[in-house]
């Protein structure tokens, strides 16, 4: 049994907003349940109620046009993300991060929503959604304001969200459609394990970035870099930006080499037009 | 909090606490104490059911999260004290030794299989990476779910996964 607590299920945006502003600071958002779950059973997190949105149809399903991009409901999971047609077809980084994360078990109930709201540095998609300049659509009785997802993260499980807001959609701008892009992933074992770093790097006629995970605080990106920038360029680019620290998983030396070997792997990759 | 669901095509209704996972309750209040719980925090697998056609860690949902689902767990597998295919398929390949991990990788193969009657061995990998098995070293339960599928030409053929 896990410690007590209270569940609640609105079935819509108002009536959440509205059990968010009654509970402000007490009651904890539940989507997936993967981090929520394990933090209960770890004992590390004592919310007096747990507020499933899953039942909130506002929330669901993945919407793609031209002009305004892709725009991904809260409770979306990254198997719907990973198998969306639209998805596959003009963010194909998108569909490969999530397919990074877990296990296929994991993957059926875990959202993109709460990858990123956990604030975990080493978060998979948080990596090529940074890259590709995607924001979030933050929303409360209030009203809605949209920040810029490399602008979320304020330190490790950190960020800018209030108790009484809710992660509703996130966006990805539409000049990113067909972007190349390159990711890699470092793990200590070819199954299910968290990143040591990714490094996810997406490049349109117009603009490079690369987005890493585990190298920094919480998730980071690079500056815009121009689309044909020089190796050495991007290398300094993302030397300016990744500060990787030892821990139990890895030294920081490690992380700093594979970095740079990830980076030129993929750079090579696209500038030889193999990147996807 | 009442909850309805249907488990192994049979149809409940009970009295579920908020605090209490999907795990611990077809378990407990169900008395279906075939899947089993190793790390309780989404590692290992071995709590693996079939929720609404698709896998999950039945120790990270909430009992009260599964109210109107359609569960099956390793019970739902025999039908009328017949062992299924795929039971039978891992028996004869020897894919259980201690057997903690088996009620799980069942579920894994299960899902796979119902989506994708031929799976290759990369398929039948990617479908089990979240079960672990300290046991076998996971061959001979690829091999179980190559014979399940029709698809083992030689037993003991395949390298060391
Ligand atoms: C064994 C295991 C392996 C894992 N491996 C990986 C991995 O390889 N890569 C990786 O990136 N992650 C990994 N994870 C973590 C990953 O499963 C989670 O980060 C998941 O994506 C979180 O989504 P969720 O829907 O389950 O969130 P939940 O657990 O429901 O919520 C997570 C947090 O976000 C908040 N939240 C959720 N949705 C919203 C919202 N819409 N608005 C505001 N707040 C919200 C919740 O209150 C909570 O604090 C792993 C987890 C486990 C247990
Ligand atoms: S007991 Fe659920 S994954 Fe280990
Ligand atoms: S048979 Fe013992 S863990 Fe798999």
């Amino acid at each position: 049994m896990l410690q007590n607590f209270g569940y609640l299920a609105p079935k819509s945006l108002a009536e959440l907003y509205a059990v968010l502003k009654k509970n402000s600071g007490k009651a904890m958002i539940l989507a997936g349940g993967t981090d929520v779950l394990v933090n209960l059973h770890n004992g590390c997190m004592a919310p007096t109620t747990l507020v499933d949105i899953k039942k909130i149809a506002e929330l669901g399903g993945i919407k793609y046009d031209k002009k305004n991009g892709l725009s991904i409901g809260a409770v979306v999971t990254c198997v719907e993300v990973a198998e969306n047609k639209d998805v596959i077809k003009h963010y194909p980084l998108i569909a490969k991060a999530v397919g990074e994360i877990g296990s296929p078990q994991l993957r059926n109930r875990a959202t993109i929503a709460g990858n990123i709201c956990t604030g975990s540095p080493c978060a998979d998609s948080s990596c090529a959604l940074i890259a590709l300049g995607a924001s979030l659509e933050l929303s409360s009785a209030d009203g809605v304001r949209t920040v810029f997802l490399k602008d979320f993260f304020i330190g490790p499980k950190r960020t800018q969200i209030k108790p009484e807001e809710v992660l509703t959609r996130i966006l990805v701008p539409a000049d990113m459609a067909g972007a190349n892009f390159g990711m890699n992933k470092l793990k200590r074992i070819k199954g299910h394990d968290i990143a040591l770093v990714s490094v996810a790097v997406a490049k349109t006629d117009k603009v490079m970035r690369v987005g890493i995970g585990s190298a920094a605080p919480t998730p980071i990106v690079t500056k815009d870099l121009a689309p044909n920038a020089s190796l050495k360029d991007t290398l300094a680019a993302v030397a300016a930006v990744a500060k990787p620290i030892d821990d139990v998983r890895a030294s920081k030396e490690y992380r700093e080499f594979m970095i740079n070997d990830y980076v030129e792997q993929i750079y090579s990759d696209l500038f030889n037009g193999k990147g996807r | 909090m009442k909850i309805k669901l249907t488990v192994n095509g049979k149809k409940y209704e009970r009295d579920a606490s908020e605090s209490k996972n999907l795990l611990h309750f077809i378990r407990e209040d169900l008395g279906l104490t075939g899947t089993k719980e190793g790390c309780g925090a989404g590692e290992c697998g071995a709590c693996t059911v079939i929720m609404n056609g698709k896998t999950v860690n039945s120790c990270l949902v909430l009992a009260v999260e599964a109210d109107g689902a359609t569960i099956q767990t390793v019970e739902g597998e025999a039908k009328n004290g017949k062992l299924s295919k795929l039971q039978t398929a891992f028996k004869a390949n020897h894919a259980v030794q201690c057997g903690f991990c088996t009620a799980g990788m069942l579920m894994s193969s299960r899902a796979l299989l119902n989506k994708n009657p031929k799976p290759t061995v990369d398929e039948i990998k990617h479908a089990i990476e979240g079960n672990f098995c300290r046991c076998t070293g996971y061959t001979q339960i690829i091999e179980a779910v190559q014979d399940a599928s029709g698809q083992l030409k030689k037993k003991g053929g395949l390298k060391r996964a």
